[in-house]
């Protein structure tokens, strides 16, 4: 009743004629919008920066040059890197907490819902620049997704192009957490203390405030960068009285905490969907909390781990090699506290779950090369070799990417009103799964013996590992046009989905209908 | 408790901006140091 009133007041003011077609999506401020927004850009970009990475993998199917002249391969592998953090898992991401984060709240929307608009719509523009510049001469940038200068002071016009996107992402990146954080501070229903949070917000609450402290410190770097570049400055040019390993040191203290950026939403998802299919709650909920919070402190002091060849003192390799293992603590105690929920739980393997389990079991291996790679003497033999592109993909691709699956295919049925295609989704996981272990698990082989990354020819004695990576590579990469079939299709029909949609599922996002109504919770919930 | 929801926003998201602000210059004068 005070919801109908409610609308009658807007439509007195005249605000509620809603626009149609593409001025609906440039105008719209409705987080549900936004959201959709957001991941669908995330998976045109994936496609784009995925088709980066399969051309890079058809390049290294064989020793010698075939397909690519090295510059590009180098454009390549610099593009891939940068558009699969700030295009894909970033935004995704996004999507999902603008999607989630007011449902779990019984928020009516986010804070700032005109500045939400904003934040998604700066965001094309930067992609498109980055995609553009591969056109401008010379080429895209080529110099690693690190921006190292002197590489980065030397390129051409791409690398500025580079430049003003990376300040519009972060800029993009700083008002959206600003949104977060206050959304979830200031909007949530009333009895919803911080400590009933459900996981997936605690986890973004955590991680918009590792955004705020650590994307005006990339914008500080590239800042200089542009000066250097442009305006004659010698803030890392040591021609000039200069200092390029500055740069490195203020870029990882941005760049690590951009990796758990990049992994405690996943955490989040992870922890909202295997209590489901468990049908038991979350063991340690507030341990969880505890642990994801402790992540994020720690990441604050592990930058230097990127750095072990560079040079430092024995003391301060000790330092970040100890301050990097003990991140493995808090790490363990969550991939303890996901075993746990699931020990002795009645589960079921939707989709959702496989891809959560996977993620479990996977991104631990991820984790597990982390720790290897932390050994200050170790890492000084695989820095910069393919351990460290397997490490990495291991936490990124069945860390972020597995995470970002399973949590569509968890929140679909609330989203379109429609399940999805369970058949084609398991197709789907079980040639991701298997197509993404041919990728990466030979990798560790290639990095032990010694091929080093950003290479793109190598000695003969790589070749078959590279040949089984390349395949793996093809299986993985044209299996996620099943999963774009299933978002369609269940977009466009399929069976009605219920309120609740899983059995085991709890949280008010639960409780609105299926499809979730374009405007929920204007009448706020009271929580027990 | 409805129209309660929202309280303190624009201080909230003040804050949050001046401390981005002020972290972004304090990486610019770490540059100039």
């Amino acid at each position: 009743m005070s919801d109908a009133a409610h609308a009658h007041g807007h439509d007195d003011h005249g605000h509620h004629a809603h626009p149609t077609g593409i001025m609906r999506w440039l105008t719209t401020t409705n987080h549900k919008d936004i959201g959709s927004m957001y991941l669908w850009f995330a998976l045109i970009m994936l496609f784009a920066a995925g088709s980066m990475a399969l051309l890079i993998r058809a390049e290294l199917f064989q020793p010698g040059m075939q397909l690519t002249h090295p510059d590009f391969f180098n454009q390549l592998t610099t593009m891939h890197g940068l558009i699969m953090i700030f295009g894909v898992i970033m935004p995704a991401f996004s999507g999902f907490a603008n999607w989630q984060v007011p449902l779990m709240l019984g928020a009516p929307d986010m804070a700032f819902p005109r500045m939400n608009n904003w934040a998604f719509w700066i965001l094309p523009v930067a992609g498109l620049l980055l995609m553009a510049s591969f056109f401008l001469p010379g080429g895209a940038v080529a110099g690693g997704w690190t921006m190292y200068p002197p590489l980065f002071i030397q390129g051409g016009m791409s690398y500025d192009l580079t430049i003003l996107a990376v300040h519009i992402m972060g800029l993009s990146s700083i008002m959206g957490s600003i949104n977060i954080i206050t959304t979830i501070l200031n909007m949530r229903a009333p009895g919803l203390t911080l400590m009933k949070m459900p996981l997936f917000v605690w986890t973004w609450l955590i991680t918009a405030y590792l955004l705020i402290a650590t994307m005006p410190v990339l914008a500080g770097a590239v800042t200089m960068l542009l000066t250097d570049r442009n305006f004659g400055t010698h803030f890392f040019n040591a021609a000039g009285g200069g200092d390029p390993v500055m740069f490195q040191h203020i870029f990882w203290f941005f760049a690590h905490p951009e990796v758990y950026i990049l992994i405690l939403p996943a955490f989040g998802i992870v922890s909202q969907i295997i209590p489901t299919f468990a049908r038991k709650p979350l063991f340690g909920y507030a341990s969880m909390v505890y642990a994801t919070a402790s992540i994020a402190i720690l990441s604050f002091i592990v930058w230097a781990h990127h750095m072990f060849t560079v040079g430092m003192p024995a003391a301060a390799q000790l330092f970040f090699m100890f301050s990097t293992m003990l991140i493995a603590v808090p790490t363990g105690v969550k991939v303890f506290n996901w075993v746990a929920t699931m020990w002795k739980g009645s589960m079921t393997f939707e989709t959702p779950m496989l891809f959560a389990i996977a993620f479990v079991c996977l991104f631990t291996i991820g984790g597990f090369s982390g720790l290897v790679l932390a050994i200050a003497p170790v890492d000084i033999q695989l820095h910069d070799t393919y351990y460290v592109v397997a490490h990495f993909h291991y936490v990124l691709v069945s860390g972020a990417l597995f995470s970002i699956f399973a949590g569509i295919y968890y929140w679909l049925p609330k989203w379109c009103g429609h399940m999805y295609d369970e058949t084609l989704g398991k197709w789907h996981f079980w040639l991701s799964v298997i197509g993404m272990n041919i990728v990466f698990f030979p990798m560790h082989f290639l990095g032990l013996a010694g091929m080093p990354r950003r290479i793109p020819d190598y000695a003969l004695q790589f070749t078959e590992f590279n040949q089984i990576a390349t395949v793996g590579a093809f299986i993985f990469g044209f299996s996620q046009l099943i999963f774009l079939w299933v978002v369609l299709k269940a977009i466009r029909g399929g069976e009605k989905a219920t309120t609740k949609v899983w059995e085991g599922a709890e949280g008010l996002e639960w409780t609105v209908p299926s499809p979730a109504p374009y405007h929920t919770f204007e009448t706020a919930p009271v929580i027990r | 408790m409805n129209e309660k929801r929202g309280n303190g926003k624009y201080l909230t998201a003040f804050l949050l901006a001046l401390f981005a602000l002020g972290l972004f210059l304090f990486t610019l004068f770490t540059g100039l140091s």
